[in-house]
């Protein structure tokens, strides 16, 4: 894998979600990327159902992404998190007297992967309950995995479909200790749809927007 | 605050309701070498595994019932290698003519991580050993012989003691449920190794 950068995209004016994905889809084939199947990505949210100590627990996110389908990913908001086998599904499953799944919490972004050369792009209705609450897009420039050897050079791609919508340097590099420098991993990926997931939940319903 | 709705995830992936069956015995240190060359001669053809563990136990303790309890182990020869995570459920009780000890089991590999997210979950380290021994196979049999270490220091495992002046033997298969099969065979490899070692259907509650 190799650097990522995953951002929302404003839904156009006068336009449902539905058709500001496929304007997106538009002027990525216009530059000559290819389809190249789907993707999904979801999150799940458990919350502790009491502990002994009493302190407020954490939420802790339980995610998945079709680019890893025999990994999982834990992760607490800005907090530790870990990759393991699916096996971890199960464990939630004989944890559940101590962690309950909030169903209605699940998250989820389902679309299509394009390829461009050495970039991955992936366009995500987000939805919850399936409802769609917005747009993700992953930029994943797979030659490298240094975020500062190649930040400049996916930010001009991304400008070249995205516009003003070009987001800035993901927070999840910019706020490691040792800097830029350091090889990205699945959970760097996974701690920006978590964002973006987090941001989602908290917006209101858009009008119209049932999907599938 | 009202909690959000709760059900049962569909589970995408994973095995789901492995149950590991068990055979316990023991064997003093002066009698490991005998044993060993038993099992050199009885198992797969191929070297016996080397391995040299650092095992953590976490507990999740709950309001009401019993504490939750993981282990989580590490590698100490190939310290890049993934965690080991692992769940054992309670023994079946209730069939006494069963062979072995019947437990649920799940098993999960994960990165580096896991000590801070299970913190974070709740857990707490409950103790810690390291576990020396060597690793045989026949089929799907597994055999394990190794030294238990007490960790003197919290997180230095450099620093440990014998527990013990014995050998830990395990027997052990993973299988789905309801293959009681494997306990049979389980059962007449034991009788093998017969009078080196006596492996036993040991309930672990009658240890506490």
């Amino acid at each position: 894998m190799g650097v990522t950068c995953v951002c929302q995209v404003p839904v156009s004016e006068g336009k449902s979600v539905q058709q500001t994905v496929d304007i997106l889809h538009k002027k990525l084939e216009q530059l000559g990327a290819v389809k190249q199947g789907n993707f999904w990505v979801d999150c799940e949210t458990y919350h502790a159902t009491g502990n002994a100590t009493g302190q407020p627990s954490k939420l802790l996110y339980v995610m998945h992404n079709s680019e890893t389908p025999l990994s999982c990913m834990a992760l607490f908001e800005g907090g530790p998190g870990l990759s393991a086998d699916a096996n971890f599904d199960v464990l939630m499953v004989k944890l559940k007297s101590h962690f309950q799944n909030a169903k209605g919490h699940k998250v989820e972004s389902r679309g299509v992967r394009y390829r461009y050369c050495d970039f991955l792009v992936k366009i995500g209705t987000v939805a919850m309950s399936s409802s769609a609450r917005g747009i993700s897009v992953e930029v994943e420039y797979c030659a490298c995995v240094i975020p500062g050897d190649c930040w400049n050079l996916m930010k001009e791609f991304m400008q070249s479909f995205l516009g003003s919508n070009t987001p800035e340097l993901p927070t999840v590099f910019t706020s490691k200790a040792e800097g830029l420098s350091v090889p990205v991993d699945c959970m760097d990926t996974m701690s920006q749809y978590l964002e973006l997931f987090g941001r989602v939940r908290k917006q209101q319903v858009l009008p119209g927007s049932g999907v599938r | 605050m009202e909690a959000p709705p709760v059900s049962v995830m569909p589970v995408t992936g994973g095995a789901i309701n492995m149950m590991e069956y068990l055979l316990q015995g023991s064997v003093l240190d002066q009698s490991l070498e005998s044993l060993l060359h038993r099992l050199r001669g009885l198992c797969d053809n191929m070297e016996p595994e080397s391995f040299a563990d650092h095992e953590l136990v976490y507990l999740l303790k709950g309001q009401q019932g019993n504490p939750f309890l993981l282990r989580a182990r590490r590698s100490l020869l190939h310290p890049p290698a993934p965690w080991h995570l692992r769940y054992l459920g309670q023994p079946e009780v209730g069939d006494k003519s069963r062979l072995a000890l019947v437990r649920n089991c799940v098993d999960v590999s994960a990165s580096h991580g896991l000590p801070e997210v299970l913190n974070e979950m709740g857990f707490r380290m409950d103790h810690e050993f390291v576990a020396k021994g060597q690793l045989f196979r026949k089929g799907g049999m597994k055999v394990v012989v190794s030294k238990l270490s007490r960790v003197l220091v919290p997180g230095n495992t450099e620093n440990t003691e014998p527990l013990s002046l014995s050998y830990l033997v395990e027997l052990s298969v993973l299988a789905p449920a309801g293959q009681d099969t494997v306990s049979e065979d389980m059962r007449s490899f034991a009788e093998q190794l017969k009078p080196l070692v006596h492996l036993e259907k040991i309930d672990p509650k009658r240890l506490m």
